[in-house]
C-alpha cells in the first residue's frame, strides 16, 4: 500500500477464445465467442437420450472432449436443433407405443403381463437334512444345557448344605470389598482403605463354583497340589471359589528369635491368625481363604517395612538383611533375629514353637503397623480451612508462634517401627535381667528381707520396680526402699533421700548397688535400736576404706556404748562378695582391775582398746539386728 | 551483618521456590448443591473420601477480605484472613491470584499463598492502609481424598455485633469446592480431580467458574 513505491501492474483475463488462424505477421484471428442460443446449442446436442443412468452421464463426460473436437471439426449442421428434434420425436414415440401396451394389457384380452420365472438354485436333498440335523443339535444342546442347570439349582434348593450363590456373595460382601469389573467380580483384601501404601495388590477373584462334581473334582486335585489350603476341604461345599492370586497363598507368619551365642533365649511368631471373632462358620470356606491371604499380605508388609528401616537406620553396629531375615544387635552379644516365613504347603508348615507365642511382641508389632497405617491416613484437617493440608497441628503453630530451628528439627524427628522394636526388646531384656538380679539376691541374702514391688503398669519401653530392704521384726525400727526405672539400655536408681544414679545394662552394677544398700541397711537398723536400747553412737561409717573397692562404696561400720559406758561394741559389714558381719566387743575398765605400776589407776582402764572378736554365727537369734539386740541386752549391766 | 540475612532468606525462598517444594498454585473446581439435598452428597463424599470411619469434620470459619489500593496500579490488591470461630487456631492470611485462562485445563488454576498469622494480622493490615471490603461467614464440613480437599460450606452474612454470629444464610444452597494446594509444574492433579468430580455428578455439577464473566453480572 506504499504509493511512493507504487508500480503499474496491468491485469489481463487469460485468452479463453480459440484462435481461428494466425497471419504472417503474426497477428492472431480469434474466433468469436459462441453467444448464448450457440452454446445452448452445443450443449444440447451434446445430450444422449439413450444413456440416462449416473455411469453413462460419467462416461460420457469422458468423452465429451472428443465430442468437442468432433464438433468443431465438423461443418455446423443446417438446423442447430435437429438432431436434437429427431431424438426427442422418437422418443415420443416410444412413450406413445408404452401406453398402447399398458392400454391394452389392461384390458387382459389380448395380452397378459406375467413375470419372468428365474431358474430355480439346484439343491441336494442330503446337504440339506445335513445342515437341519446340526441345527437342530446344537438347539437341543442348549435345551439340555439349560435343563440341566434347572435341575442342580432345583437339587441345589433341595439339598440345604449347598448354599445360594447369591446368598454367600451377600455375606462376602459384608466382610470384604467387592467390586464388579465387566463380568467378573473382583475383591481387594489389602489395608490399602487403611492407609496402607504398600505397593502389593491385595486383589482376588469371585467366581461360582460351577458345580458339585467339579468342585469335589478341584478339591481332589489342589489339595495334595500347589495350594493345599483347608478352604478345598471337600465337607462343607460352598457354591462360591474365591481366587487369591499365587503369592498369597500359603501361610506365613514372622519368627522373632533373640539369640545370646547361638543360644535361644526367647522366640515368637507373629501373624495375624486365631483373632477376631471366627465367622467361619456363618459366613463359608472362602473366609478362611480370605484371612489366609490378608495374613501373608499383612507379613509382608511388615516385613518390607522393617527391612528398609534397618537399611536407613544408622546404628552403632550396623543392622543386617540377609533374604527373608533382618539381624539387629539389642545388647552385647544378644541379637534379634526378625525373619519372614511363607510357605504354601500347609501341612509342613505346623509350627512347633507357637506355645511361646509372645503375646506382647505380636501386639506391639501390630500396633506400630497400625500406626503407621493411620498416619498415612488421618492427617489433621486445617482450620481455618483455607490453610494447607498435610501439616501437623503443631507444624501450623510453627509460623504464628516463631518456633526456632531447633524446635522444627525436633518436629521432624519420628521413631520407625525398627526403632521401637528393638527398643522394647531391650527393654525387655533389661526387665529380665533386673528381675533375675533382685530374685536371686532375695534368695541369697536372707537376712534383711528384699521385697521387690513390680508396678502392673508400665510402658513398652520402661517399667518400675520400689524395693524395700526391711528385717523381719524390726520393720518399724528402719526400712530401706528404692525406687528402679528400668528403661531400654539403662537403669536409674532413685534412693530414699534423693540421691540418683544411673546405672548400665551390666547386671553386676545392680548387684553391687543392692549389697550396698543392704550394708547400709543394716547399719542404720543397728544404729537406731541402739538408740532405743539407751546404747550410744560413738562413730559410723558407710565407706570405709577397706577391702574391695567396688563402685557404690564398701564395707561400712559402727562403734557403739553402753549407756554407762563400760562396754563397747564395734561391728564391720562387708559385702565382698557376699555379706560378712564381724563384731568385736571390748569392756573398760575390766572388772578385775588390779593398780600395777604401770597403771595405777582405775580410770585409765577407761581408754579401752582391748577388742575381742565375738563368734557371731553362735549367738542366739534369727537375724543380725536379733542377734545385736540380746548382745547389747546381754552386754547391759546396771551395776557401775 | 542484617542486610547478608535478608538476602540469604530470599535466596533460600527463590531456591525453595525453584526446587518446587512451596505449593503456590491452586487448582479449584466449583459447585453447589440445595440445602435439601446436601445430606445425599455427605454421605457420597463419606464413602468416597479418606477416614471413612470418623465423622466428618465440622468447620465454622470467618473470612475477611481487605483491599489495598496502590497509587501506581489501578487494580486493589485483594489480602484475605480467615480464622476459624469453633476453635483456637492461628488465623490464615491469604492471597489468591487471577486465574489463569488456559482453557486446556480441566480446572480452575490461580497462584496461591498462604501464611499463618497471629490474631494480629487485621490490626497490621488495617495500619498498612486495607480497607475492609466485604466478610463473610462459613460453615459446613471439610472431607480429604489424598491431596484433595473438599468444602461442603454454606455461606452466612456477618451479622452486626450485637447478634450472634452466623444466624443469616445467603441462599437456599451450599457451597462445594474441591482444592488442591500444589507446587508448580504439577498438572496431572487436574485431571485427578476432574475423576473425583465425575463420581460426584448427578448430585453436585463441579464446574470451573470464572469470576471475571460473573463479575459483569448486575
Amino acid at each position: 500500500m506504499n504509493i511512493t513505491n507504487g508500480v503499474n501492474v496491468s491485469v489481463e483475463t487469460t485468452c479463453e477464445n480459440q484462435i481461428q488462424e494466425i497471419t504472417y505477421d503474426g497477428t492472431e484471428i480469434y474466433q468469436p465467442p459462441p453467444t448464448l442460443s450457440e452454446t445452448l446449442t452445443r450443449c444440447a446436442a451434446r445430450i444422449d437420450f439413450s444413456k440416462t443412468s449416473l455411469d453413462d452421464l460419467k462416461k460420457e463426460d469422458k468423452s465429451a472432449e472428443d465430442d468437442v473436437k468432433d464438433s468443431s471439426q465438423f461443418q455446423p449442421s443446417l438446423w442447430p436443433w435437429d438432431s436434437v428434434r429427431n431424438k426427442l420425436n422418437d422418443a415420443l414415440t416410444e412413450i406413445c407405443v408404452l401406453s398402447d401396451v399398458i392400454s391394452i394389457a389392461k384390458d387382459k384380452r389380448y395380452l397378459v403381463l406375467d413375470p419372468v420365472p428365474e431358474d430355480p438354485d439346484e439343491i441336494k436333498p442330503i446337504v440339506q437334512v445335513y445342515s437341519r440335523k446340526k441345527a437342530l443339535g446344537q438347539a437341543a444342546q442348549v435345551l439340555l444345557s439349560g435343563a440341566e442347570r434347572l435341575r442342580n439349582s432345583h437339587s441345589e434348593q433341595r439339598n440345604r448344605n449347598v448354599t445360594d450363590f447369591h446368598i454367600e456373595l451377600l455375606r462376602l460382601r459384608q466382610n470384604w470389598r467387592l467390586k464388579k469389573v465387566s463380568n467378573a467380580i473382583i475383591g481387594d483384601l489389602s489395608y490399602r482403605t487403611a492407609g496402607s501404601k504398600y505397593g502389593m495388590s491385595g486383589t482376588f477373584e469371585v467366581t461360582k463354583a460351577e458345580d458339585l462334581t467339579d468342585e469335589e473334582a478341584a478339591s481332589g486335585t489342589t489339595g495334595s497340589g500347589n495350594n493345599g489350603l483347608p478352604t478345598q476341604s471337600p465337607k462343607t461345599t460352598s457354591s462360591l471359589r474365591v481366587i487369591v492370586p499365587a503369592e498369597l497363598q500359603g501361610v506365613a507368619y514372622i519368627k522373632v528369635i533373640t539369640q545370646k551365642d547361638q543360644e535361644d533365649l526367647c522366640t515368637a511368631n507373629v501373624n495375624l491368625m486365631g483373632h477376631g471373632p471366627n465367622i467361619t462358620q456363618q459366613a463359608g470356606v472362602w473366609q478362611k481363604t480370605l484371612e489366609f491371604a490378608q495374613n501373608v499380605l499383612f507379613c509382608k508388609e511388615l516385613f518390607s517395612q522393617l527391612a528398609r528401616e534397618a537399611i536407613q537406620l544408622q546404628a552403632p553396629i550396623p543392622h543386617v538383611v540377609i533374604g527373608n531375615q533382618i539381624r539387629a544387635t539389642l545388647l552385647p552379644g544378644i541379637q534379634l533375629i526378625i525373619s519372614l516365613c511363607h510357605s504354601t504347603t500347609f501341612d509342613s508348615s505346623q509350627p512347633g514353637p507357637i506355645n511361646d507365642h509372645d503375646h506382647v511382641l505380636e501386639h506391639s508389632l501390630h500396633q506400630l503397623l497400625r500406626e503407621v497405617h493411620h498416619k498415612n491416613s488421618h492427617h489433621p484437617f486445617p482450620h481455618p480451612t483455607s490453610g494447607p493440608l498435610g501439616p501437623s497441628k503443631k507444624r501450623m503453630l510453627a509460623g504464628p508462634k516463631a518456633a526456632d530451628r531447633e524446635s522444627l528439627l525436633e518436629m521432624t524427628k519420628s521413631q520407625t517401627i525398627l526403632e521401637q522394636i528393638i527398643a522394647q526388646a531391650q527393654h525387655i531384656f533389661m526387665r529380665k535381667r533386673t528381675q533375675y538380679v533382685l530374685d536371686t539376691l532375695a534368695r541369697d541374702v536372707k537376712d534383711p528381707q528384699i521385697v521387690s514391688h513390680w508396678n502392673a503398669m508400665n510402658s513398652p519401653i520402661m517399667s518400675c520396680v520400689k524395693i524395700n530392704i526391711v528385717t523381719h521384726g524390726y520393720d518399724t525400727i528402719n526400712r530401706t526402699s528404692l525406687v528402679i526405672h528400668v528403661k531400654e539400655r539403662s537403669l536409674k536408681c532413685i534412693c530414699r533421700d534423693g540421691r540418683v544414679m544411673h546405672l548400665s545394662y551390666e547386671p553386676q552394677e545392680l548387684r553391687d548397688l543392692i549389697l550396698c544398700q543392704i550394708n547400709s541397711h543394716q547399719i542404720s537398723c543397728l544404729l537406731n535400736l541402739a538408740r532405743c536400747m539407751a546404747w550410744t553412737v560413738l562413730s559410723n561409717s558407710n565407706n570405709l576404706g577397706i577391702g574391695k573397692v567396688e563402685p557404690l562404696g564398701n564395707a561400712s561400720s559402727c562403734l557403739l556404748a553402753s549407756p554407762n559406758g563400760d562396754r563397747m561394741i564395734a561391728v564391720q559389714i562387708r559385702c565382698d562378695p557376699q555379706i560378712d558381719v564381724k563384731v568385736y566387743i571390748a569392756r573398760s575398765p575390766r572388772p578385775d582391775f588390779i593398780p600395777n605400776p604401770l597403771v595405777p589407776e582405775k580410770f585409765w582402764e577407761n581408754l579401752g582398746g582391748h577388742f575381742k572378736e565375738v563368734r557371731f554365727d553362735k549367738i542366739e537369734g534369727k537375724s543380725f539386728l536379733n542377734k545385736m539386740e540380746f548382745l547389747m541386752a546381754a552386754l547391759t549391766s546396771n551395776s557401775v | 551483618m542484617q542486610m547478608t540475612q535478608i538476602t540469604n532468606s530470599k535466596e533460600l525462598l527463590s531456591t525453595a521456590l525453584q526446587s518446587r517444594i512451596i505449593p503456590n498454585q491452586e487448582f479449584l473446581l466449583q459447585g453447589s448443591i440445595l440445602d435439601s439435598a446436601v445430606d445425599h452428597l455427605i454421605h457420597r463424599l463419606r464413602g468416597l473420601c479418606d477416614t471413612v470411619d470418623a465423622s466428618p469434620e465440622q468447620f465454622h470459619d470467618l473470612e475477611v477480605c481487605l483491599s489495598l489500593r496502590q497509587p501506581t496500579q489501578t487494580a486493589p490488591l485483594m489480602l484475605r484472613v480467615r480464622r476459624a470461630l469453633d476453635r483456637d487456631s492461628p488465623f490464615q492470611l491469604r492471597y489468591i491470584g487471577q486465574p489463569e485462562l488456559d482453557r486446556s485445563r480441566p480446572t480452575l488454576v490461580r497462584s496461591s499463598i498462604d501464611v499463618g498469622c497471629t490474631s494480629t494480622i487485621l490490626d497490621f493490615l488495617t495500619e498498612l492502609g486495607c480497607r475492609l471490603d466485604f466478610e463473610y461467614v462459613s460453615r459446613g464440613y471439610i472431607f480429604r481424598k489424598g491431596r484433595m480437599k473438599i468444602t461442603v460450606s454454606k455461606i452466612k452474612a456477618v451479622p452486626g455485633k450485637q447478634q450472634e454470629i452466623g444466624s443469616e444464610t445467603v441462599s437456599q444452597s451450599y457451597l462445594v469446592e474441591l482444592s488442591v494446594l500444589a507446587p508448580n509444574g504439577q498438572d496431572s492433579i487436574g485431571d485427578e480431580m476432574r475423576i473425583f468430580a465425575e463420581q460426584l455428578k448427578p448430585l453436585v455439577q463441579l464446574e470451573k467458574i470464572d469470576y471475571k464473566r460473573l463479575g459483569g453480572l448486575p
